[in-house]
């Protein structure tokens, strides 16, 4: 199974891989900002952590990309089912962190199945779409939905993991799309949708937590509670708007090193780096991310198969929703829902994963000339 | 899917421009006030010193104790032992100290022993923090000039508050870096300042020699108030003053307005026959009288506007000088109509009245001259023999000042140098201007009635001290009762102002008794007050006896 031929060196997607590294190790550099010691004795080990999952990560990312992604699709339905057996198990042996049942142990290392899931959940959507004949209609549609997002959706909603179960409900929609409707189901799909709208928004609105509750409520209004979550929105306004046109510069932000923008070095940490990169290094930031998305959506529209075309799309928009969902909480511009953003924000079991994902996209990249086999 | 992608990053990209270009200023000055702990620096403020470098005004190290109510527990028991410590009712602890918070004041300043009481009842959430109590070695001694600072050491009085900001330095502000829970970041910053300190122009000693012998006068007398002021006549440093009432600026709480006022500047009152130098020096600068020209006051009395205007005593012809020396109501009032109200206010404003002397002290007043043209009828016969005039004790010693020195108006002032903690120079008062505003002539001349005044058959001679020759004035007047605007049959003025030796001058010195008893005269009740404070003060100065073979034959005759 274990082939590396010259091919793959010279069609190897070097661009990806390196933009993919730099946000890294940015990340790495401003996870150690952002937990720097401010008196002496402290030693945060955040970013030393982060370093070595980054390793860990590439070594992965390599692995992946020296299989044929095809081997993924043949396995799809027994990695779904281990994937959902292990957020079930999540509630079975979970120990709660921050108010939520996510983190399963393993001996010393603790990793968040959720964070595999995606991806697993990714293949397996589409290989089942690789295998769907003709455009979706009614039943597949309903077979897909039910079969496959609506379970790990609930599980995920019940950890509570808001973030990656709106995930996991958001790529099912343009790989649906990308697949094709027929036409009737697509104009029922909207009607059904605007419909369901009231009900499904109160459905959901019931179905959350309080502090899911909260935060929405202060996405729309932040002044209501400047100490609660609304002090989350408002720290975050202030850090980044702290930052100017060239930034406080390096070790220099204070915010979020400060302690006054919480979850500073996980899911604020794009605020920590606007304070100290300021407008324009954001912009640059922001420009990586939008080099990694477009060669996403490149790969996906040249790959060689079907599965790949699904793979490369899911991973690819599951990437750009992370990216604009973290950006625009972290701006204010949408709610907080607890999602990281890829490649910088602290936390080993998504970078591994989120490494695994570039390597699928690269492995699809470098494969794309192949015939099949 | 690209729509969407490009629609969102715009949505980021003008965010991102809204936040971090449009509203960063907002944004930056929030985080400012979140990351930057503005803190008063713990001043040490500067040492006040007397003119001779001993020590005033310092500074003591004492313990405040605060509670930190969030990590505070406090039971009944432990409640009443604290308040036993302190000595203090245990409800008024109970007061201070929030439900909820990190940091309040239990009590400050507390003496040494009680402190380290109250940390051997290792009560948890009590914290002491040093703090410096301003001290006053000397108790009263010159507390009108020193002022007093409060209990978080912002100054309220004296040289305290007029030179605060010497005192304290630079704004007394320290900017930190913290963090969310309030913890101070940045390290290294000096949170103490020293402030510079200031040596004052007042001497120790004669201070005290001036303090007591008002303070006996007060007893003698009975008297409501008093002030007296020394200055060098050449230089306007004032080397003491005092007022009675005083107090202890060491205990400032319990200071009551009526013994806070610094009467020597901030109260007025009419200066009776010590003002008759203005037409006196107005006559003689221009030349409308010589010092032996004759003024006939035989009949004791002299009618303006309806009004008579009587002396004390009845004289018959005086020479000009006579009329100053005996203090002639008739003579001053004659001599004021010569000059006319113009040149009698003239010189009035000339000598300083009815402005500000400009000494370094909060609090002073300009008392009033009414100008010619509101005066009434009668004021021709009030003005020349200081009634309808207000003045501060410290512009009469002013204007005798100039007489001392030869003619010039000096700037009074309290503080002699401003030094830096490390001794630095950083400001001189020294060598301040002089403003010549009569003839060394006139000046001379005036000295010599000035000595006559406490020569026999003057009304001052009670002033005079054996072996130096004294020039001065008595004053004598009546207060205006503040119910019926007239003047008061019982409550009077009495004063003297004067300068010694006479023909050197070193001591220029006003005494000024407010409602003495049973005495009404300046020549009674002041002029012995006057003696009392300059003998001292000549003999503690070292100045030498003045050979004076006419009033003090003893002394020659071995």
């Amino acid at each position: 199974m274990l082939r590396i031929d010259r091919r793959l060196i010279k069609n190897f997607d070097w661009i990806t891989l390196s933009v993919v590294m730099v946000i890294a190790l940015i990340g790495i550099m401003t996870i150690y900002s952002a937990t720097r010691p401010l008196i002496e004795g402290e030693h945060p080990q955040f970013y030393i952590r982060q370093a070595l999952w980054l390793i860990l990560g590439v070594i992965a990312l390599f692995l992946m990309v020296s299989f044929d992604y095809i081997w993924l699709g043949r396995f799809s339905l027994y990695l779904y089912i281990v994937g959902t057996i292990l957020l079930i198990a999540v509630f079975i042996f979970s120990k709660a962190g921050m108010g939520a049942q996510r983190w399963l142990s393993l001996g010393p290392i603790s990793f968040q199945p959720s964070e595999f899931f995606k991806l697993i959940y990714i293949i397996m959507l589409s290989q089942h779409l690789s295998i769907t004949k003709g455009p979706i209609n009614t039943i597949s549609l309903f077979r897909v939905f039910f079969l496959i997002v609506f379970l790990p959706f609930i599980l995920l909603l019940k950890q509570p993991n808001l973030g990656t179960a709106l995930i996991i409900l958001a790529i099912f929609v343009p790989l649906m799309l990308a697949k094709g409707l027929h036409k009737k189901i697509a104009i029922l799909f909207v009607i059904i949708g605007l419909i369901s709208l009231p009900f499904l928004g109160n459905i959901l609105w019931e179905g959350l937590r309080d502090y899911q509750k909260s935060r929405l409520i202060v996405f729309l209004e932040p002044g209501v509670d400047p100490t609660g979550i609304g002090y989350h929105i408002s720290q975050s306004k202030i850090t980044v708007g702290s930052g100017k046109f060239l930034g406080k510069g390096y070790l220099r932000g204070t915010q979020g090193p400060f302690r006054f923008l919480p979850e500073k070095h996980t899911d604020f940490i794009f605020a920590v780096f606007a304070e100290e990169w300021g407008f324009l290094g954001s912009l640059l930031l922001l420009f990586l991310y939008l080099v990694l998305i477009r060669r996403g959506l490149d790969t996906a529209k040249n790959a060689r198969d079907d599965f790949g075309r699904f793979l490369a799309l899911g991973i690819t928009f599951m990437f750009s929703t992370y990216f604009f969902v973290n950006v625009g909480m972290t701006l204010g511009i949408m709610p907080v829902v607890g999602i990281p953003l890829p490649f910088m924000s602290y936390g080993g079991t998504a970078l591994l994963s989120n490494l695994l994902a570039v390597g699928l996209l690269i492995s699809i990249r470098t494969r794309r000339f192949e015939l099949f086999h | 899917m690209n729509t969407i992608i490009i629609f969102s990053f715009f949505a980021v990209f003008f965010r991102l421009t809204d936040l971090m270009i449009l509203s960063h200023k907002r944004l930056s000055e929030k985080a400012k006030q979140q990351h930057i702990k503005v803190e008063d620096i713990q001043i040490r403020r500067g040492i006040i010193f007397d003119r001779q470098g001993r020590e005033l005004a310092l500074n003591l190290e004492l313990e405040s104790l605060y509670c930190e109510p969030d990590s505070l527990n406090l039971d009944n028991e432990s409640v009443r032992k604290l308040a036993s410590t302190i000595a203090k009712e245990p409800e008024v602890i109970l007061t201070k100290i929030p439900s909820e918070g990190k940091f309040a004041w239990i009590e400050r300043k507390l003496e040494p022993d009680i402190a380290e009481r109250v940390k051997g009842l290792n009560i948890k959430g009590l914290g002491f923090m040093n703090e410096a109590k301003r001290v006053y070695p000397k108790g009263k001694l010159a507390s009108h000039v020193l002022g007093f600072v409060g209990v978080d050491n912002q100054a309220l009085e004296g040289i305290e508050l007029q030179y605060d900001r010497y005192l304290k330095t630079r704004g007394g502000k320290v900017f930190f870096g913290r963090d969310a829970s309030g913890r101070t970041l940045s390290s290294g910053v000096d949170k103490e300042a020293k402030g510079n300190n200031i040596v004052l122009t007042i001497d120790e000693g004669l201070q005290g020699i001036v303090e007591k012998e008002i303070e006996k006068a007060m007893l003698q007398w009975g008297a409501a108030a008093a002030s007296a002021i020394m200055m060098d006549p050449f230089t306007g440093e004032i080397l003491a003053l005092a007022n009675r009432p005083s107090y202890d600026p060491n205990n400032p709480g319990k200071v009551n307005d009526f013994e806070k006022r610094n009467r020597a500047i901030t109260d007025c009152y009419e200066p009776g026959s010590t003002f008759k130098t203005v037409v006196g020096i107005a006559a003689l600068e221009e030349n409308i009288a010589r010092p032996d020209m004759l003024f006939d006051v035989g009949k004791g009395g002299i009618e303006v506007g309806g009004k008579i205007i009587r002396d004390v005593h009845r004289h018959g012809i005086l020479t000009f000088n006579e009329v100053i020396q005996k203090s002639s109501n008739v003579g001053s009032v004659m001599i004021g109509m010569r000059l006319g109200k113009e040149r009698v206010y003239k010189y009035a404003k000339l000598l300083g009245f009815g402005e500000k002397t400009g000494i370094d002290l909060p609090g002073e007043v300009s008392g009033w001259i009414r100008p010619p043209e509101r005066w009434s009828g009668t004021s021709i016969g009030a003005i020349p023999i200081g009634q309808e005039v207000a003045v501060t004790p410290l512009q009469v010693l002013r204007a005798y000042s100039a007489i001392a020195n030869g003619g010039s108006l000096v700037r009074p002032h309290v503080v002699s140098e401003i030094i830096s903690p490390e001794g630095k120079l950083l400001v001189s008062l020294r060598d301040m201007e002089m403003n010549r505003i009569i003839s060394k002539k006139t000046a001379e001349t005036f000295k010599d009635i000035l000595k006559g005044v406490v020569e026999e058959g003057g009304t001052g001679k009670s002033a005079s001290i054996e072996g130096n020759e004294v020039a001065g004035k008595t004053g004598t007047a009546q207060i205006i009762n503040p119910k019926t605007k007239r003047y008061s049959k019982e409550k009077f003025v009495s004063s003297f102002v004067g300068f010694v030796p006479a023909d050197n001058p070193r001591l220029a010195l006003i005494v000024v008794i407010y409602e003495p008893k049973g005495q009404i005269y300046g020549g009674v009740v002041a002029a012995p007050v006057f003696r009392g404070i300059t003998n001292q003060a000549l003999s503690y100065l070292d100045i030498p006896m003045e050979d004076n073979p006419h009033k003090n034959p003893l002394l020659v005759s071995r």
